[in-house]
Order: C-alpha cells, then structure tokens, then sequence
C-alpha cells in the first residue's frame, strides 16, 4: 500500500473511531443499535472492498439512519413514559394522591347531589349573619384574628365586617383577610386621642371600640341603602370582639333574630356568667353582678340585632363618651324595650360564649433587646 | 478539497448526536414538570374543592374607594374533612385542666382542629375522673378524639410561683399519652400507619398551616414561637445547607433544645422506636422539659426546620387571662348548674 493509501486509511479508522465514541455518549438504546450495526458493518465492507466503497456513501447511510432515528426520538417525545425503571416512589406517592383527590371529590359530589338548586331555595331563608369586629394593631392581634377566622370558617352566611382602629389599613390585616377564604369588609376609623385607653391605663377606663362599630354600621345602611329590595334586608348585625370565644351553636342561635335577640355570655361582669332572666318566654330582669340597674346590662357579645332594625333607626349607634359599662345602652335603647327581647340559648339557660382576654406577652427582653439594637426581624410578621 | 470535506463530515456527523442529546435531555425532564404542573393545579383544585370559593371581581363601594369587599359563594363544611389514606394522622396531644375558662379554650381549639384533615385529638385531663363537661364538648365536636386521665399528685403541683421546681404543668399528662401511643401502635406496621406527634397546650393559637407543614415530618421538625421567651417570637437557628445550629432566644440559648412545647412535632415512628423516652418528671429545671424528651429521641444535627425555614410564625402562645369572678362572691351568685 502507498502511503497516500495509508494515510486514507488512518484517516478512515479515525472517523471510525470517532464514530463509536460518540455513540458511546449517547445513551439512548433505540439508536444506538442500529448505528452500531452500521458502523460495523460498514466498516467491514470498507475493508474488505478496500476502501472501494466511498467514504461519502458511509455517511450519507449513517446520516439517513440517525436522521430517522432522531425523527422516531422526536415522535416518542409527547407521548407517555410507560418504561418501568423510571417509576419513583415520589412519582407512585402522586399517582396515588391523585387517585385519591378523584375518589374523595367523587365522594363529595355525590353527597351533595342538589348542592345549586339547594343553594337557591336557601338563599331567602337563611339571613346573613354581619359580624362587626373592631381591632387595633398589637402584639397578639394576628394571634386574635387567626382564631376568630377559624371559628368563623364554620359559618354559612357569615360576613365579617374588620374595622381597624387605625388612620389607614394595615398591611398585616389586608394580607390576612385576602388569606382568610372568608366573605369580608375591610374598614378603617381612629379613635379620637381623648377617647383613647392610654399605656397603663386599665382597660376598663373608656369605653373601647365605639368609632370602629359605628363605623361599621354606617357602611351596612350604605350598602343597603344602595340595593333595594327586601331581600337584602333579611341578616342579623352582631358585634363580636376579636379576643372573645364564640361557638358554633351561637350562630345558628342568633339567626332566626327578628328584632333583638339576647343570650348568656360566660366570664363577663366578674361572675360566672351574666343572662337575662326569662319568664314565660319573655325577657323580665337581667342577672348579673355589676350594675343591674343599667337599662341593658348586656356584655356586647350577648346580643344581636336584626338587619331590618337596624337600617330602620339610621341614627342609631354607640355613644363613646357614655359612662363605662351603659355603651350597649346607648345602642339600645333606641332600638327596643325590654319585653321585646327575643330569648335565645334555651331560654338563656345555656353558655354559647365566653368573654375571654388574652394576657398581653410579657416583652421585657425584646424590649431590651431593641435597646441594644438586636431586636428580632421586624420582617417576620407576628 | 479534503479540508473541506473533512468539515462537512465533522458537521454531519456532530449535528445530529448533539441534536439527539440536547432533545432528549429536554424529554426526560418534560414528562416530570407535567407531572409537577399536575400535581400544583391538582393541588390548587383540591385546595379549591375543599374550600369550594368562587371569587368574584372585589368591587369597590361608590363612595370609599378603599373599601374593599369580597364575596364569597361557598363557605367551609362544619363536620372534620373526609379521612384520608394518603395523608399521615396528626396525634394532636393536649393536656388540659378544669378552670373556668377551660370549655371556652376547649371549644376554640376544637373550632380549629375541625378544619385539619386526618387528625386525631388526645386530650388528656388532669383530674382524677373523666369530667362531664370534656366528655361533652369531645362528643359534640365530633372529632377523632381520645379521652384519657390522669391526676398530678397534690403536691406536684405547680404553685403560682416557680421557685420550687415542681413538676411542670401538664407533664403526667403529655407522659399518659405517650404511653397509650406506644400501646395502641405496634412499630412493625408503622409503614402502613404514619403518624405525628405533636403537643398542642389548650390556649395557644395554631393557625392551619402549621398542621400540613409538620405533617411532612421525617424524625423531628421545628420552627418559630410567638410570644415565648419574651420575645416576639422565638426560633431555632438555620445555616445555607438548611440545617439546624442553634437556638434564636435569650432565655439560656445554650439548652439541648432552646425550644417551646410547640415548636417542634415528632414522627410516630421515632416514639414508638424508642420506647424509653418520656418528659421527664422531677428536676427538671424551667425550660428545660422539651429537652428533657427530645434529647433521648433525636440530635440538633436530625432537626427538620420547617415554616419556610424558620422564618414564617405559624403558632402563637397566647395565654388567656384569669377572669376575675370578684362578684360570684362566697356562695356563689350564679347558678352552678349552667356549665360555662
């Protein structure tokens, strides 16, 4: 052999092997074979035939059959793995969970098969139930709010109205109420500085949340103001505070409130719990400890209005500078007398809420930390 | 001219394989990202099915624009979600003690747990019967409950103030129903029943979240405390690699365990591997009852943070304040029979 052939030939081993390593790389079976059975071949025939068979002819061969092999990999591309190595327990765990989802809101379907018409026959009959909660912005506010917005989670046909005593709405309640997954109004009103409870002063002092609630009631009338119709006047308004404890029974109770319905509240007055006393289905005297002789001595968690009344006496609302104790008074004594109370909680015998107060943490090494100027992250919300 | 061809043969020869390898890198990855695009829109449904919401436009009221009003057409089922074989239970153990606001505690905490699917309620009473009221309230909830009692010995008693060492609060409790996971889960079969272990006081606030993070809890998980420690919250320490160094706090940072009753959850399998450890009883200085029983169960290095690693506060330790019943007076003004 010349060495011009040799040279040929060299270069033909090294395309060869160029050939083989790249294949190599590729870890795909499907073409690996038939390549590889190409290149052998090929290989061969160009040895034997003594390099009669042109080189162009090989790689016009190897480039028509990659190309086809690339072609049948582009095909396989949208369709579904079925290859079994693959199969993680992360992907078995999701199949699996996915299986359930469908068997469980299978489920759900089927145990509510007239949920819409059911919805619609409802509707007129079951009011709205407007909570009216006044907050102000302290440590255990989101604490208050995240348990109140459990609780209220159980109650079909509830609308909780938030007014902050705050000049401006806070970021921390914005972000909670879009995350509640509850039906809300976010409201906002300061308290005028004298009427303000200041640092050490006990909480008794003045009178607190009158403006919030006030607040509140005027936006209901101008909501309803804004649609006509009977309809929209069906609910019952009830004021409830962020640190009380509320149960589920006290909703369904207060519903059915035609003018003012009224209800044992448990820890209040500084007794067990404060009631009205009921003879004969009727409101005759209030129990409680502190002060019977207010014209309603009633804890503002032990009462709801209707809606109807509500919109009916447009003037009537807290008075903030009332003496302590008479702010449910001042509220309702324009709407009702005594002998019109509608009893509710079994003849107010039962104890559906609870004047809780939650202890204010005790802050001392934050506060000296923060001195120090090594307070914890402001960013973490709390 | 070879020149030439040897570059056209290079060409055609590199460009396919490079082709072919950078098309079926992409493949492989494709079929898991639809998976995981499933998985989240299955994730966002389910989240949707169980809430069922409908979220209409938030419209604004004419006369204040920054009233913001949302309306929702659904609302959340009252009645514990449908029990699930997929997700692990969550052994919720709370010990708890008769006090005039206890049912009111009792019934806010259940008003949450009703919102968490697969859980399973342990309330133990320190008492040394089974009172009517607890009873009461655990059958009226509805929820997957167990009902235990054990009394603390008078003298163990935790007095008003902490100079004496007794026995912490709630610590004979806890114990009790440690034990009767032991005894109700055998650990052969705990592939099939995964738990978790976590220790809920009646008077802190957990907000739902919390539940399906721990629920993932390989041996033990933590993450931040509100109002513990005086502080604004309290948390463990998490380094890049995302494992636990150390203790956020000022009240002896250098425990085993820095950490509240609520900061942390445990896997049922690890209770169950290790049958000796329980709270432990006398001596045990303050703060130091969590690490009284997470040092026998794990190390700091095994700790899983959790709550976007220790940053988020998803559990709260409110305390309830002592109603002042001055005007019940000696005899009692109001009538013992209305359970509040």
């Amino acid at each position: 052999m010349t060495t011009k052939q040799l040279a040929k030939q060299k270069q033909t081993n090294n395309w060869f092997a160029c050939l083989v390593v790249s294949l190599c790389i590729s870890s795909d079976k499907l073409v690996f074979c038939p390549m590889l059975c190409v290149c052998v071949c090929s290989r061969r025939v160009a040895m034997a035939t003594r390099m009669k068979l042109k080189l162009k002819t090989v790689f016009v061969l190897y480039f028509m059959v990659s190309l086809m092999g690339l072609i049948y990999a582009l095909m396989q591309l949208g369709q579904r793995c079925d290859c079994a190595e693959h199969d993680m327990p992360k992907d078995r765990t999701i199949s699996r969970l996915r299986g359930e989802l469908h068997r469980l809101q299978e489920q759900m379907r089927k145990a509510e098969p007239t949920k819409l018409p059911h919805k619609l026959a409802v509707k007129p009959a079951q009011p709205t139930i407007y909570i009216i909660t006044p907050t102000y912005t302290r440590f255990v506010q989101k604490a208050e709010l995240t348990r109140l917005a459990q609780t209220f989670l159980h109650v079909p046909q509830l609308h909780w109205i938030l007014v902050e005593d705050s000049p401006h709405k806070t970021p921390l309640v914005s972000g909670f109420l879009a995350s509640s997954g509850l039906a809300y109004t976010h409201l906002h009103t300061p308290t005028p500085r004298d009427r303000k409870l200041q640092e050490g002063d006990p909480s008794w002092l003045k009178p607190r949340g009158a403006e919030q609630r006030n607040e509140g009631l005027r936006w209901l009338r101008e909501d309803r103001r804004g649609q006509p119709g009977a309809d929209t006047q069906l609910g019952v308004v009830y004021f409830a505070d962020d640190d009380n404890t509320y149960s589920l029974q006290l909703f369904e109770e207060m519903r059915g409130t035609q003018r003012v319905s009224v209800w044992p509240v448990g820890l209040v007055g500084g007794m067990r719990y404060e009631r009205p006393v009921v003879e004969g289905g009727k409101v005759v005297r209030f129990h409680t400890g502190w002060r019977p002789s207010r014209p309603f001595p009633l804890d503002m968690a032990g009462f709801a209005v209707s809606l109807k009344l509500v919109i009916a006496n447009q003037d009537a609302c807290f008075d903030g500078d009332a003496p302590m104790g008479f702010l449910e008074s001042s509220f309702l004594q324009g709407l009702v007398t005594m002998d019109e109370l509608e009893p509710k909680a079994e003849n107010c015998t039962k104890v559906l809420v609870w004047h809780t107060r939650t202890e204010k943490p005790k802050m001392k090494r934050e506060e000296a930390l923060q001195k120090q100027g090594l307070g914890s992250d402001t960013a973490v919300e709390v | 001219m070879p020149k030439r061809r040897d570059i056209l043969a290079i060409v055609l020869i590199v460009l396919p394989w490079t082709l072919l390898i950078t098309v079926w890198h992409q493949s492989a990855i494709t079929p898991l990202l639809a998976a995981r695009k499933c998985k989240d829109d299955r994730h966002e449904s389910r989240r949707d099915s169980r809430n069922t919401f409908t979220l209409k436009e938030p419209c604004t009221s004419e006369n204040n624009k920054d009233i913001v009003e949302v309306v929702r057409t659904e609302y959340v089922y009252s009645r514990q979600p449908p029990w699930s074989d997929v997700l692990a239970t969550l052994h919720v153990i709370t010990p708890t003690y008769s006090r005039p606001v206890q049912k009111a505690e009792l019934t806010r905490l259940a008003n949450t747990f009703l919102h968490v699917p697969n859980l399973h309620w342990i309330l133990v009473e320190d008492s040394q019967r089974q009172t009517l009221l607890v009873t009461r309230l655990l059958q009226e909830t509805g929820l997957n409950y167990t009902h235990l009692n054990v009394e603390t010995p008078r003298n163990y008693k935790l007095r008003g103030d902490m100079r004496d060492p007794r026995i912490p609060r709630g610590t004979m409790q806890r114990n009790l129903a440690l034990r009767w996971l032991r005894e109700t889960f055998s650990p052969n079969n705990s592939n099939s029943q995964p738990g978790i272990v976590y220790f809920a006081d009646d008077d802190n606030t957990y907000s739902l979240d919390l539940f399906e993070e721990m629920r993932s809890t390989r041996k033990v998980s933590v993450w931040p405390v509100a109002f513990v420690g005086g502080l604004r919250y309290e948390s463990p320490k998490v380094n890049t690699l995302g494992k636990v160094y150390g203790w956020k706090t000022v009240f002896d940072p250098n425990r085993p365990f820095a950490i509240d009753m609520a900061g942390f959850a445990v896997n049922l399998r690890l209770i169950l591997f290790k049958p000796q450890a329980y709270f432990k009883l006398r001596g045990v200085k303050g703060g130091y009852q969590e690490s009284s029983l997470l040092r026998e169960l794990v190390t700091l290095s095994d700790l899983e943070p959790k709550a976007a690693n220790c940053t988020k506060v998803l559990v709260w330790h409110t305390r309830t304040e002592k109603p002042v019943l001055v005007n019940e007076g000696k005899k009692g003004f109001t009538d013992s029979n209305v359970e509040i």
